[in-house]
């Protein structure tokens, strides 16, 4: 073996690991393994200070492999990546060793055992570094076209923020019209204005810029290619129905939600004058003064809320719906306006008016409105009165849990958003669904427009119910990630890939079906023998493919099986 | 079973002032009065709201027996002026009730 020179740092971090680890004993310990020429301790590695010491090590010493033992490698493999490229060192034969979270944090009870075991991880590091080669990231140019999938306020809003930054954008749309529900709301919370003449206004400015192009009553039903070259099928179904086929960089999704639709006799579900939360918005919008419902006056309205949300075992919608309470708020508000004497009640078991909103809520009992809290338990009860008015059954908690009735002419249930079906669209673009149906980001916090897909970003409604001015901020934020991404014209990948030998391969095709990414697919060599062929720019560095091949033909870059079993002698050897 | 009938309010307001609206139902009139008084005031004003005529009447009692200390509306986070409404329930007892 060809002798390598390795520096090996070993962090206090204050004295979260020092505290714990005996960090002078784990140098001693590795100072003497082989192709190791320096190990050093330090306060914090991560400060100037001594990055700039690494610095000089690698400058000075020629080292050509670097081990940092310290914190996870989600905090700093960037930071110590970064120092060995600017002295010189592929930043890929460079080891970030964990003692903190899986060592000094995990074991503050063994001093001993703590330090032993930091010592075998430092080693395994090592051994791995040992056999580390140079690797490049692979570059790959991108196209400045984003496409936006759904044509509703998020999407509308985000192809004209892509279009301001100056990227082409193609917006996507199954409906015949654009809009998606906002279309059809009159007054929205928290601004008042109307959703027709939002959506009027965006469609105006989708439909005169020159770098959107929007195709209604169409769908996408492929995708192939890589992030920053992705090549998409376009359906269209108008009068005329053809696939065409384009090259976008990036994938926006904004498909929208379901209102959740009761089933007949849920609260009264189909009984004449139960209405739903859609419904009863739109009654609302098309009244100019108090509300009539068939030709009768509306005098008393109950709403009764978290209808096909937090069902519980009752049914598959376990999430509170987030939005809907604030709406049912808004929409009683709307009737306060338009006939101050109405009488409105609300059956709830938790009001969660959030944030602001929570003034909205404050100025519904101002006007008037009752609240009334009812046990999960026991549920609000509908019937037909024998007046042929309505009359609700409530036990309300607030009132020493007495049971009363409200006779109503109009019985509201406050329904909440629902998943829509997509599976086309799931399956073309591979996209995560949560345990709700919902799309899932990375992170809902850190990463909280990207998926797991490089280059796809969801917003709006699809990814959990949203009100229409979040849907619209998480449509501007999936804009910024796509222009990020695509406007440098280039992106740099993570060359930690997958690679098979075409020596080894035998084309026995177990790793073309177990790709999640289907990155693998059958490549003929001159010969005109079939051999594995992984594409780095799709392949994820997942790992799932190489230990199914039979041959050991395909190997992880910079965790390869060779690297793998140095680092497992490594831990094995005896501490002493 | 109570029949809401909601215009009971009205007419509790009619010569009176009477407002509970602001109120969140969270219960420290009722754990602080010095009285022990069980339903007032909270639940008697959600009597008044819902319009519980019935279970109104019923608590004439609680209504007269209210030292009107003050120790509740103090300490009320929503701001409702509690004695305020004990004294327009009083005034109201008295119209409806004692005819006076």
């Amino acid at each position: 073996m060809s002798e390598r020179k390795i520096g090996v740092y070993v962090c206090h971090c204050g004295g979260n690991i020092s505290d714990y680890v005996d960090v002078e004993k784990v140098i001693d310990a590795v100072k003497g393994e082989e192709d190791v020429v320096v190990a050093r301790t330090a306060m914090f590695t991560c400060s100037d200070a001594t990055q700039q010491e690494i610095y000089d090590d690698i400058q000075q010493m020629g080292l050509d492999g670097l081990v940092v033992a310290s914190c996870s490698p989600k905090l700093h493999t960037f930071t110590f990546r970064g120092v060995a490229k600017r002295a010189g060192l592929n930043p890929f034969r460079y080891t970030q060793v964990n003692v903190r979270e899986q060592c000094s944090w995990a074991h503050t009870d063994d001093r001993l055992g703590a330090t032993e075991k930091a010592i075998r991880l430092v080693r395994a590091g090592v051994a791995r570094t040992r056999l580390l080669a140079p690797l490049e990231p692979t570059v790959v140019e991108t196209v400045p076209k984003t496409l936006v999938i759904g044509a509703g306020i998020a999407g509308l809003r985000a192809a004209i923020g892509l279009s301001d930054i100056g990227l082409s954008v193609v917006v996507v749309e199954r409906e015949a019209a654009v809009g998606g529900w906002v279309k059809e709301f009159g007054p929205l919370f928290p601004h008042e204005k109307e959703g027709r003449a939002l959506i009027a206004q965006l469609e105006a400015e989708v439909r005169r810029r020159e770098n959107i192009a929007l195709f209604t009553q169409a769908e996408v039903v492929k995708k192939a290619g890589s992030f920053g070259n992705y090549v998409v099928d376009i359906r269209t179904h108008g009068k005329s129905s053809m696939t065409m086929q384009m090259e976008v960089g990036s994938i926006i999704v904004a498909t929208g939600f379901d209102s959740y639709q009761p089933e007949e006799g849920e609260y009264g579900y189909g009984i004449d004058g139960v209405v739903t939360l859609p419904e009863y918005k739109k009654m609302l919008d098309e009244a100019t003064g108090p509300l009539v419902y068939r030709g009768r006056p509306v005098k008393d309205v109950a709403y009764i809320y978290c209808v096909g949300s937090r069902q519980g075992e009752a049914g598959p919608h376990q999430y509170c719906s987030r939005f809907c309470c604030s709406a049912a708020v808004h929409s009683a508000l709307e009737l306060h306006g338009k006939d101050p004497s109405a009488h409105q009640y609300h059956l709830y078991r938790d009001m969660r008016t959030y944030g602001r909103y929570e003034l909205m809520y404050q100025e519904s009992r101002e006007k008037g409105s009752l609240y009334l809290k009812f046990p999960e338990s026991e549920p609000p009860a509908v019937q037909k009165g024998s007046d042929g008015r309505l009359l609700v059954t409530v036990r309300d908690q607030l009132t020493s849990q007495k049971e009363m009735q409200i006779p109503a002419d109009l019985v509201v249930l406050v329904t909440g958003m629902v998943p829509r079906e997509n599976d086309d669209l799931v399956k073309a673009l591979k996209l995560p669904v949560g345990r709700d149906g919902f799309f899932n980001e990375i992170h809902p916090k850190l990463r909280p427009v990207e998926t797991v897909v490089d280059g796809v970003a969801i917003c709006g409604a699809c990814q959990f119910p949203k009100t229409a001015s979040e849907s619209v901020a998480s449509g501007l934020a999936a804009v910024t990630q796509s222009a990020a991404m695509l406007k440098q014209g280039r992106a740099e990948l993570d060359p930690q890939v997958a690679t098979a030998d075409p020596e080894l391969c035998t084309d026995c095709g177990t790793c073309y079906t177990t790709c999640p990414y289907d990155a693998i697919s059958p490549m003929e060599l001159p010969g005109g023998r079939r051999v594995a062929s992984i594409a780095p720019a799709t392949c994820k560095g997942c790992g799932g493919c190489a230990p199914l091949c039979p041959e050991h033909a395909i190997d992880l870059q910079g965790y390869t099986s060779a690297q793998i079993l140095a680092m497992i002698d490594g831990l094995a050897r005896e501490v002493v | 079973m109570t029949v809401l009938q909601p215009n009971l309010v009205d007419e509790v307001r009619a010569d009176e002032s009477f407002n509970a609206s602001a109120c969140m139902n969270c219960g420290v009139c009722t754990a602080i009065c010095p009285m022990e008084l069980e339903h007032l005031p909270r639940e008697i004003f959600r009597y008044v709201l819902l319009g519980m005529k019935e279970e109104l009447l019923q608590h004439q009692e609680t209504v007269f027996s209210c030292l009107l200390c003050k120790m509740c509306e103090v300490n009320c986070p929503a701001g409702v002026h509690i004695t305020e409404n004990v004294r327009s329930l009083r005034h109201y007892f008295d119209r409806k009730v004692f005819r006076i």
